[in-house]
């Protein structure tokens, strides 16, 4: 060691309590173990949460508390029928921005917190989670008058006879064979009915439930081979990709089918006849009038054309390699495929590397640099044709929905394209100038992958119903709005998030309420089922219970989908200036009832504890890639941002507002070890630079990036540790794999990077990118513009949007 | 003059082979100056001449020949046609009256140079193929077509496109798998749509990265028409693979075919590639267009595909249309130069009338078979293929024939399957005869049987007749890509004498054969435009006026008709060509009419005249077989007819024959003459067939059976359940059978032509 330099891993410190404390999303299960037995005792004690106060002033966030679970629902005394720890969903599945609702809108607007649910009815297992039970003897009792499930919020009435809704009241007759054991042949045991122990389960669907014969999963790939794909590798990738995974392509009844369209400024369709291994091509070139070339084996089973299938993915790179043709004909292709499958239904994947530039759909270059950052800026977040949407809308009523995965390097109109998922219930995934020959391969072959493992629901409808005088007012999400409340939703994916806002229509005089998702769907092996998700909540109408049980977690992903609308719908100003007026709202709101000051000036800037975060939440937000002001983001990351903001749930919402930021060269010894709950990570450090150290070793991600932030005085025997180079300069910045090398720290590191890629649910394989402290400026303040507690340009610290914040609600004066 | 042996030599039949003096007299001779001309006619002694032709000065351009008067001396020509002095080029200094270039010998009136510069692109052929067959006819037309693959010349380039619901172009240089472009079967493509689709356009494409040449071959139409040699592995596997369309069709549906897209596509892609070189486009339809352009029927069964009665009465729905498409369409090909052969494989109608367009204007084949199962489509498709000598196949492309005369003598037009070349010179008379206004045409095809009729007239100034002595000039220039790639050049010069109105050798000259060819395309050329009874009447009064002109009698006595030799089977010739299929129709589907229609002008005399009048052998014990009348006479118990109408072959056995036969007596012993007697016609019937095109119909049957309907047709009904036994019957006494048929015999007919010839009251 030099003079003056610190040893990058840090001395022997005192361990912080904290320091393997549990992961966001990584430990829920357990957390609502504990929650539950605390909430088993709750009902016999006293009624109500406590509200604590705090000073935003003088407490920083503490990025630990996004960890916190929601507060707790404290339900009445025999509310539910079920002692069922699950009896209540299960808050990654459907939470409520409120878990005590007031009983009347003038009470909601005293809080002025926004209401709402935030759903994720289609969560994904990981290893060690509980599956959803199941109700298979079709036996299906609803109320006759609102339609509601039975749940565990029920009441039995007359001798068990009947049952009473917890929506309407209604008294309805128990189904004949509800207390009957099908399998055994045997009287049943009523309290053992999964719909009444557990929040969220599913019924198998009887015949009534279906308008034709559950369909089989359909994949329609839709595959760019002009000339930038075929050369960007794109191509390569994807078919190894899908050649890879057929696998795992949901199929357990052998009834998938599989269709591959290539296509450039022509449509290239692949004819597989079953039981050979050849296919033939057949070359559309009417792209004005897009039709099939050919009724038979080009959608085919994909077990009984497996082999020309394989043989066909092996090719097909090979097939276009010397392809020179520049331009897309998207649009057609989405039309032929849609034709293809529309008899059936299920999903069209697009992998496309360019603009849309003839026939159907065909888009213009709208990038102009001169907009970004003025006024006229939204208008390119704005679908530029109305050809998507009317298109979608098409897709939606023939149970098709669209995956876009887009790779260009210059302008895609992402913000036009994304349209098609957002309607058809699809995601958008974006690879801006994708190249083979880096990590990015990698990174695509990961997302892909999982993308056609995960099981999906098809031809699905969702439903959210609740108590008498509560209305759900409006729909955010990938899905399209049949009617006024049905959500139509041709194939789901899995960990979608969806936010729904909430009305209080009239006083609710019910001590408590419920929330029930029910969503029919057919799963991907043929089966046709309803999953239903019920959430209960008390009522209340003592304000400060409502501060007490807001959830800042499920308030800002209402926000961010709010946000985004807005963003759409008005502009971009308009949208943060909305987002800043309902933080001071709320905290004005607070002030009035809450604190002393009530609605006189204060030097303090207060709020519930579970609200702290709520204003570092919204800093986030402004400072997203998809809503912050600048001049310098091109409209397709922004309108990439945007998709994410409002389909990733909460779980992956969250880093992607509030990023997290490890120090690794002085973490202590544990970290990067397996401990009881896997791979130890550091503790979260607030998103501020005085963190860093300049020789320091730090990691930032958002979930979707992973930036390793290299100090310019790194020793070299870190650099030589994590990288095996000789020292700092050497070390390039950029998209990287980090080498595992021989020894504890290179290990370490490595864990705990694969850990951040592992942990969450959904897709998402982010990124390393090596930044060094003087290294590229773009890349620098990209992973810079991570740490939103700092000032960046126009944009306050975290500090001055306190302040900003206080003086607005101290009624503007400054 | 022997016109055989004329024929013989320089290809050519006249009307007349002395020619009237005056354009007055010319018209009084009823039948114009014509000649049926088969400028490929085979020569097995025609000299290689492989020099360049010496020309005369533009704007005549005649070729050097023997009718040219040369000055040895002054190495000088002049030109017969515009009696321009020409020097002869400076390598024909060492001429000598001993030591003559063979274009001015006698004999060599016809000559055939090999140009030096050969075609750009050896010949292509593009296989447009039905796939809306029953399994048994694919296989047969995949096997023909394999077949055929191995008989064109491994240079040839070959391309194809399958169609059904929709249309197809295979890309045979594709390695990876089966290859081809689709075409929306109902809907009308641009040629540039079509280039752009097949991407044989250049827009679209990423320069290349420096250092990596374009393949040019990628795009370009090397991607769908490729040598045979390279090829053929490929595309027997296409072939051998090609399946039935596979969309479906239901019982009360006729098949979806996209012809029209089919063809336009394969035009579009031709014209696109090879503008103005030899290409053959050959379609074989298992039935009628019933989608998209082009469309002759609709797919419902219960629409009945249209007949002549139809059309006659303009009922036919979709004719007009389909019409103007086809003839869109053939227009195009034809002046890229390209041919377009149909081959059609149905029991029913194909559509070829509302087609034929593209066979007549580019001189392609038209096969007409029930069935690609048939010997009459196999044979005759591979007969397309035939070969010469030196092995190669006997069919020129792209020909342009030129036509000069000497300034009496104007060109009146051609009747042929051919189009105008546009050419307005000198040598265009006033009046028009078939494609008019020109002296020349595109013929793209030409093969050693294709015949044109090319019609003149004579030119004097007003009541000024030709010198005594005179003579003209008629030179057939004939440019041609051979199909060995060379370019060569056909030249015939004939030259005949002129002689004053009244002279005897005008008639003496006259070939009644040629003449009513001639005549009868003419006829067949306005049938194609007029209502057929105008044409019969047309018909009639050219043949009164010859009569009137050149027969012997005294006015209003119609005892006294006589005609000289030369003229006395001509009026037969007429009478049966009044009632033969090219003229009246409604016995026949009009399919067939254009079928007949299209053959008749192909033919060389002989065959047409077989076609006009069929020939008709009488085959009995002890004496060798015996041509006989084409009457109902002619029908014996005890005789085998044999009869050839070119289209059909008819072996016919007598009441008592078919009796023996059914009895088995040609295979007990001791009958060995009549088994000879019953094999004999058969034997004959194998030679009609040798080299006939395309293979007629063969039909055996027996008095009294009902393919015996073939043979009565076509017989002179002097005996019909009308008749009175007024003429002819009474030498016959009970023999030959009666014809159910209003038609009147040739006897009657003869009555009327000699009492209005002579201009005696008719009743
Ligand atoms: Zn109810
Ligand atoms: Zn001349």
């Amino acid at each position: 060691l030099q003079p003056g330099q610190q040893q990058y891993y840090g001395g022997v410190q005192p361990e912080p309590e904290y320091i393997n404390g549990p992961q966001y999303g990584q430990q829920q299960q357990q957390q609502m173990g504990t929650l539950a037995d605390q909430f088993g005792q709750m009902n016999m004690g006293q009624k109500g949460l406590r509200l604590y106060t705090t000073n935003l002033l003088t407490s920083p966030p503490d990025p630990r508390e996004l960890h916190n679970p929601p507060p707790e629902i404290v339900l009445p005394p025999n509310s539910c029928i079920s002692p069922n720890p699950s009896a209540n969903a299960d808050p990654s599945y459907q939470r409520c921005t409120i878990n005590a609702i007031p009983t009347s809108n003038s009470l909601l607007k005293k809080a002025n917190i926004p209401f709402g649910l935030v759903l994720t009815p289609y969560r994904s297992l990981k290893e060690g989670d509980e599956a959803v039970p199941v109700v298979t003897d079709t036996v299906i009792a609803r109320c006759r008058r609102c339609r509601t499930y039975i749940n565990p919020y029920v009441q039995f009435i007359d001798g068990g006879n009947r049952w009473r809704c917890c929506m309407c009241s209604l008294s309805n007759e128990v189904p004949q064979l509800f207390d009957w054991d099908q399998v055994r042949n045997a009287p049943g045991d009523r309290w053992a009915r999964p719909e009444l122990n557990y929040g969220v389960v599913e019924f198998v669907a009887p015949t009534e439930y279906m308008a034709r014969p559950p369909q089989p999963a359909v994949y329609v790939f839709l595959i760019d081979v002009s000339h930038s794909a075929i050369q960007s590798g794109m191509v390569a990738t994807a078919t190894r990709t899908i050649l890879e995974n057929l696998d795992r392509l949901p199929d357990e009844d052998g009834r998938t089918k599989v269709a591959i369209i290539a296509f450039d400024v022509s449509l290239y369709f692949f004819s597989m006849p079953p039981g050979t291994t050849d296919s033939s091509m057949l070359v559309v070139s009417d792209v004005e009038d897009v039709f099939l070339p050919k009724p038979t084996d080009l959608l085919v089973n994909l077990a009984e054309a497996r082999a020309s299938l394989e043989a066909l993915l092996g090719r097909l790179g090979d097939m276009f390699k010397e392809n020179h043709i520049i331009g897309s004909a998207l649009g057609p292709a989405l039309q032929a495929a849609f034709q293809l499958m529309s008899p059936i239904g299920g999903k069209i994947i697009v992998l496309s590397s360019s603009l849309p530039s003839v026939g159907a759909g065909a888009l213009k270059n709208r990038e102009d640099p001169k907009i970004l950052g003025t006024t006229k800026e939204s208008g390119l977040l704005q679908a530029a044709s109305p050809f998507y949407k009317t298109f979608a809308i098409e897709c939606s009523r023939g149970q098709v929905s669209v995956d876009m995965f887009l790779f260009s390097a210059a302008y895609q109109d992402v913000a036009t394209l994304a349209c098609l998922p957002h309607y058809t219930a699809g995601q958008t995934y974006f690879y801006p100038a994708f190249n083979a020959r880096t990590e990015d391969a990698r990174k695509f072959a990961h997302e892909f992958g999982e993308v056609l493992a995960q099981p999906i629901m098809l031809e699905a409808v969702m439903r959210v119903r609740a108590s008498k005088n509560l209305r759900m007012s409006s729909f955010h999400g990938n899905f399209f709005v049949r009617s006024t409340d049905l959500l139509a939703m041709p194939a789901v994916p899995q960990d979608l998030s969806y936010a729904i806002e909430v009305q209080i229509e009239d006083t609710i005089t019910a001590p408590f309420v419920v929330f029930q998702t029910a969503v029919l769907h057919t799963t991907c092996y043929g089966e046709r089922r309803i999953r239903v998700v019920t959430t209960a909540l008390p009522t209340t109408g003592n304000l400060s219970e409502v501060f007490a049980s807001a959830d800042q977690v499920a308030i800002a992903t209402l926000l961010a989908n709010k946000a985004v609308e807005r963003c759409i719908t008005h502009k971009l100003e308009d949208s943060r200036d909305a987002l800043f007026n309902k933080t001071v709202e709320i905290l004005t709101a607070y002030k009035a009832s809450m604190t002393a000051a009530g609605a006189g000036a204060s030097a303090q800037l207060a709020v519930s504890e579970n609200l702290k975060m709520l204003p570092v939440l919204v800093l986030g937000l402004l400072k997203n890639v998809g809503i912050r002001q600048s001049s310098q983001i091109p409209p397709d990351l922004r309108a990439y941002a945007q998709a994410l903001l409002t389909s990733l749930p909460a779980q992956l919402l969250m880093p992607y507002i509030y990023p997290t930021f490890y120090s690794l060269h002085n973490m202590s010894p544990e970290c990067g070890t397996v401990g009881e709950q896997g791979v130890i990570l550091p503790p979260p450090l607030p998103l501020s630079s005085e963190r860093l150290e300049r020789h320091g070793l730090y990691l930032i991600e958002d979930g979707q990036t992973i930036f390793l932030w290299v100090g310019r005085d790194a020793v070299p025997q870190l650099i030589a540790d994590v990288f095996n180079l000789p020292n700092y300069e050497v070390l390039r910045g950029g998209k990287t794999t980090l080498p595992l090398l021989e020894n504890a720290f290179s290990q370490r590191v490595n864990a705990i990077v694969q850990k951040t890629r592992e942990m969450r649910r959904g897709p998402y394989w982010p990124h390393l990118y090596i930044v060094k402290e003087d290294g590229e400026p773009a890349l620098r303040l990209w992973a810079l513009s991570c740490l939103i507690q700092d000032r960046s340009d126009v944009l306050p610290s975290y500090q001055q949007f306190i302040s900003q914040l206080k003086d607005k609600v101290n009624g503007g004066n400054y | 003059m022997n016109f055989e042996d004329v024929e013989e030599r320089d290809g050519v039949r006249l009307s007349w082979n002395v020619w009237p003096s005056s354009r007055i007299e010319a018209t009084r001779t009823v039948v114009p100056i014509s000649a049926l001309y088969t400028p490929l006619k085979q020569r097995e002694d025609l000299p290689p001449v492989l020099y360049e032709p010496v020309t005369c000065k533009p704007p005549c351009r005649a070729v050097l020949n023997p009718y040219c008067q040369i000055d040895i001396r002054g190495k000088l020509w002049i030109c017969p046609f515009c009696l321009q002095r020409n020097a002869f080029p400076p390598h024909y200094k060492d001429i000598s009256n001993t030591n003559l270039p063979a274009e001015l010998l006698a004999k060599y009136t016809t000559i055939e140079y090999t140009l030096s510069r050969p075609a750009q692109v050896p010949p292509v052929f593009l296989f447009v193929v039905d796939t809306c067959l029953d399994e048994e006819d694919l296989k047969a037309l995949r096997d023909a077509l394999v077949v055929s693959l191995s008989l064109l010349p491994p240079y040839a380039l070959v391309g194809l496109i399958t169609y059904g619901t929709m249309a197809q172009v295979h890309e045979l240089g594709y390695q990876d798998c089966n290859k081809s472009y689709v075409f929306r079967g109902n809907k009308e493509y641009s040629a540039k749509q079509i280039q752009d689709m097949l991407g044989l356009s250049p827009q679209n494409r990423a320069a290349p990265r420096p250092g990596q040449p374009l393949p040019t071959q990628a795009f370009g139409a090397a991607r769908f028409l490729m040598p045979v040699q390279q090829c053929e592995f490929q595309l027997t596997g296409i072939l051998e693979g090609l399946k039935r369309d596979p969309w479906p069709v239901a019982n009360d549906k006729r098949a979806l075919r996209s012809t029209g897209v089919a063809l336009s596509v394969a035009v579009g892609l031709l014209e696109t590639t090879f503008p103005n070189t030899g290409a053959r486009i050959m379609l074989f339809a298992g039935g009628p267009a019933t989608e998209g352009p082009g469309l002759v029927v609709g797919n419902e069964l219960k629409e009945p595909i249209r007949s002549h009665h139809d059309i006659d009465r303009d009922s036919a729905k979709h004719f007009k249309r389909a019409s103007k498409f086809w003839e869109g369409l053939a227009k195009r090909a034809s002046n890229n130069g390209h041919i377009v052969d149909l081959f059609a494989g149905c029991l029913d109608q194909i559509g070829l009338l509302e087609m034929k367009s593209l066979t007549n204007s580019t001189n392609g084949v038209i096969v007409l078979a029930d069935s690609f199962t048939t010997s009459i489509f196999k044979q005759s498709y591979l007969r397309v293929f035939n070969k010469d000598a030196d092995g190669h196949l006997e069919m020129g492309f792209n020909a342009t024939f030129d036509v000069q005369t000497t300034k009496e003598l104007k060109v009146s037009g051609l009747i042929g399957h051919a189009i105008s070349a546009g050419k307005k010179g000198g040598c265009v008379g006033e009046t028009e005869i078939g494609i008019g206004g020109t002296s020349a045409w595109k013929i793209n095809c030409v093969t050693p049987r294709t015949a044109a009729a090319v019609y003149f007239e004579v030119v004097t100034p007003a009541g000024q007749p030709l010198q005594p002595g005179s003579r003209g000039l008629i030179q057939f220039v004939t440019h041609y890509q051979h199909s060995s790639g060379q370019q060569r050049l056909r030249v015939t010069t004939i030259a005949r004498n002129f002689a004053e109105a009244g002279s005897p050798s005008i008639p003496a000259s006259f070939d009644q054969e040629a003449s009513a060819v001639l005549m009868a395309r003419i006829a067949v050329f306005k049938a194609e435009i007029d209502d057929s009874p105008d044409v019969l009447r047309w018909l009639d009064r050219m043949l009164i006026r010859l009569c009137q002109k050149f027969a012997d009698y005294r006015k209003e006595d119609p005892q006294s008709f006589r005609l000289g030799d030369g003229f006395s089977i001509y009026p037969q010739f007429m009478f049966h060509l009044r009632r033969s299929q090219f003229l009246q129709v409604f016995n026949n589907s009009p399919d067939e009419t254009a079928f007949y229609r299209h053959v008749l002008n192909e033919e060389d005399v002989n065959n047409s005249l077989t076609m006009i009048q069929p020939t008709l052998m009488s085959y009995t014990f002890d004496t060798p077989p015996v041509p006989v009348l084409l009457d109902s006479v002619s029908i014996k118990p005890d005789v085998i007819l044999l009869l050839d109408t070119f289209f059909h072959i008819l072996i016919f056995h007598g009441e008592t024959i078919a009796a023996w036969r059914k009895a088995g007596y040609q295979d007990q012993e001791g009958y060995e003459n009549f088994a000879e007697l019953l094999a004999a016609p058969v034997r004959d019937a194998q030679e009609l067939l040798v080299d006939r095109f395309p293979i007629p119909r063969y039909i055996v049957c027996d008095q009294g059976g009902s393919q015996a309907r073939f043979l009565l047709s076509k017989l002179n009904p002097s005996t019909t359940h009308m008749s009175t036994g007024m003429y002819g019957t009474a030498a016959g006494g009970a023999s030959g059978q009666a014809i159910f048929t209003d038609d009147v015999s040739l006897q009657v007919f003869m009555e009327h032509l000699k009492r209005l010839a002579v201009g005696a009251q008719t009743n």
